[in-house]
């Protein structure tokens, strides 16, 4: 169930400075994701991929070459069009879970919707918001953890957090950052079940990993090397 | 809603956070008791002089004095602002006091004292002198008659020229006035400024026998006879020929503004004197001053409001201690919370979310320090007394020596417009410290923290 373009790099060029040498790290990277593509960017450690999906998911800025969403060019979005593009758009999964330890599970499902509207806007939505919270957390099987704080989880239960909120505002493309790249490989094959059901119901993945078993999961495997894309198929 | 969140969160779970608070804490409770403390003293001390002086004066500096008062005085009663005003004599003298309860009676002293001649009535109308005294607040027409023989010329001075105090400031003063003779003298001048007794001794003397005394709890307590005004101007040969006075003090009614009765008496006077152009001795009006009791004290008043001033300013900067501790917490906490700033903008948090969570961390820093020292402060102060006298009795420690200053116990009423300024300004305190750490944050590009070599 693959749409048009959706997300689109062109000429991608990063680098960066290491002491006194620059470091090239993208060297002119062209990519196009579909709707409804399960994309796994693979290569060695230092290839860029990484570094490619923060520059896709707006956290960071190419030195030349444009992304574009849906044909619109990200460099041209003011600051605020782009902490939207963030918390609606896009949504982040990250090899060491990133939830906030002073919030406990459920406000971290919740925190980009609370991130993205105003204290009047929140209590508005905060019934509607919470109940889809507690609904992902189910599809997890994490209800019974919502009141638990994050170091009381172990890491697959901390990973399946991190996609219920990556989830939670109902993101068009889930960027992935080696998302079982911290977790044994059982439970990193529970994560990667989670994130093939939710491909199968129509979600865009972009996933950065450095393991092939992991990759062959995904529909397409994009093969970073030396900053450029040597394979993609 | 989550800046909100967040900030109670770092404020409860974040350990180093415990010593904002504490910072805050102690800053205001500092501040808050100095302040209290100070502005007490001075406020008591303003209120002391101006019960003293009443709202207004017309006075001359000469000790010659003016005439044509009670003219002027029977003119400034008829006006609609005027509630009572009383002429008044004052003078320099010395006083010879001897007593005939050696022991009970500080006596044989020979002092330099102020004497003021006062109509005990109308004075005690326009002035607190008739709360004051100790044996005739309720019959001040009587303060200068002795009781023990009611027809001797009677006289009212402060505590402190004929008690002594203990170290807790307790006066050994008997039950009732004892017959104790106070030998009062005086330079009389003539009203051209001559010496009224010249190659006949120079000095005017006149027995009084005490019949009261009074207790105004400052300066004045040590320094000033009360006597009946006509025997103050025989005293000082103002009696004679041209009748004269040196003040005239002045109440208002309730309602009327200092500044406005002060003008309104200005100008009554100024006419007064106009009117009196070409009248024998007009010269010593034009002498005459009118002044607000503010006015007419500033010299003392501004001593103490300097005091005042100085101490708040040394204990202000304080505040400037806690804005740098702020500072430090905020940037050590700022740095353990990079992984957090970057969380949060990863999910589309923007620069001014992330300042606004620390603002609001600062800000509850802030009211949970200033309530601590607030709340801490009024106790302290609500038993500073107490703590005054255990300290004394067991460590021999007073703020003041009671045996020298007037002033009895330590001034802790609390103003709540000063406390809330405290507040105000503690709050603000920790918004500056945390201003530049906060905006340090938002700048932080979320790349940056996230990054598994940041980590």
């Amino acid at each position: 169930m693959k749409n048009d373009c959706l997300l689109e790099a062109q000429d991608i060029h990063k680098s960066y400075r290491m002491g006194q040498t620059q470091v090239r790290v993208l060297k002119g990277v062209n990519l196009k994701l579909a709707g409804g593509e399960f994309a796994a960017i693979v290569g060695v450690s230092g290839s860029g991929k990484s570094t490619l999906l923060h520059i896709l998911g707006a956290l960071d800025r190419p030195d030349k070459g444009r992304v574009c969403f849906k044909g619109s060019d990200l460099a041209r979005q003011s600051g605020r069009q782009l902490n939207r593009f963030r918390n609606r758009t896009v949504g982040f999964v990250f090899q060491f879970y990133h939830l906030l330890d002073e919030l406990n599970v459920l406000e971290n499902v919740l925190l980009p919707t609370m991130a993205g509207k105003s204290v009047v806007g929140w209590l508005v939505c905060r019934r509607a918001a919470k109940k889809r919270a507690r609904e992902l957390l189910a599809q997890f099987g994490m209800a019974e953890r919502a009141r638990h704080k994050p170091y009381q989880l172990s890491g697959g239960e901390r990973q399946r957090v991190a996609i219920a909120r990556a989830l939670m505002n109902e993101p068009e493309v889930l960027l992935a950052d080696e998302p079982t790249g911290n977790l044994d490989w059982q439970t990193g094959n529970g994560i990667l079940k989670v994130l093939e059901r939710l491909n199968r119901a129509g979600q865009s993945i972009v996933m950065v990993t450095h393991d092939e078993r992991i990759a062959a999961r995904a529909g397409r495997i994009i093969r970073l090397t030396d900053g450029v894309i040597a394979q993609d198929r | 809603m989550y800046k909100f969140t967040l900030a109670v969160r770092y404020l409860i779970r974040r350990r180093i956070s415990y010593f904002a608070v504490a910072a805050v804490a102690l800053c205001v409770f500092v501040v808050f008791v100095v302040i209290t403390v100070l502005s007490g003293l001075s406020r008591d001390f303003k209120d002391k002089v101006h019960g003293s002086v009443g709202d207004c004066v017309v006075y001359t500096r000469s000790l010659v004095g003016f005439g044509y008062y009670e003219e002027f005085l029977e003119l400034l009663r008829r006006q609609p602002y005027t509630k009572a005003a009383a002429p008044v004599i004052r003078n320099y003298a010395l006083v010879s006091v001897v007593a005939s309860e050696p022991g009970l009676i500080a006596s044989g002293r020979d002092q330099t004292v102020e004497i003021m001649g006062i109509d005990a009535a109308s004075y005690s109308e326009v002035t607190q002198f008739g709360q004051w005294v100790r044996y005739n607040k309720n019959r001040i027409e009587s303060v200068f008659a002795p009781s023990y023989e009611p027809n001797l010329p009677g006289c009212v001075p402060g505590i402190d020229i004929l008690f002594d105090r203990d170290r807790q400031g307790n006066y050994y003063a008997p039950d009732g006035p004892r017959r104790v003779v106070l030998e009062i003298s005086c330079v009389p001048l003539t009203a051209k400024g001559a010496l009224a007794r010249a190659g006949a001794g120079e000095l005017n003397s006149k027995t009084f026998y005490y019949s009261d005394h009074f207790e105004a709890g400052y300066s004045l307590d040590r320094r000033l006879i009360f006597l009946p005004i006509g025997e103050v101007q025989l005293l000082c040969g103002m009696a004679t020929g041209h009748k004269r006075i040196t003040h005239i003090h002045i109440r208002f009614k309730d309602g009327v503004a200092l500044n406005n009765g002060t003008a309104e008496v200005k100008k009554l006077w100024e006419g007064f004197v106009a009117a009196k152009s070409g009248a024998p001795f007009e010269n010593l009006l034009s002498q005459v001053q009118v002044q607000s009791w503010k006015d007419f004290s500033k010299v003392i008043v501004a001593l103490v409001e300097t005091q005042q001033t100085i101490m708040i300013a040394c204990f202000a900067l304080i505040g400037v201690i806690t804005v740098f501790i702020v500072l430090v917490v905020f940037y050590m906490i700022v740095s353990h919370k990079s992984k957090d700033i970057g969380i949060l903008k990863s999910v589309g948090a923007s620069g001014f979310n992330v300042l606004s969570v620390f603002l609001n961390f600062a800000f509850l820093i802030g009211l949970a320090g200033s309530a601590i020292g607030a709340l801490l402060g009024w106790r302290f102060l609500a038993h500073i007394n107490t703590i005054e006298d255990w300290m004394f009795e067991k460590f021999d420690f007073q703020l003041w020596d009671r045996q020298i200053t007037s002033i009895g116990e330590i001034p802790n009423t609390v103003d709540l417009r000063v406390l809330g300024t405290i507040i105000f300004c503690a709050i603000g305190t920790c918004l500056l410290g945390a201003l530049l750490p906060s905006w340090r944050a938002s700048r932080t590009r979320c790349i940056d923290t996230l990054q598994v070599a940041q980590l």
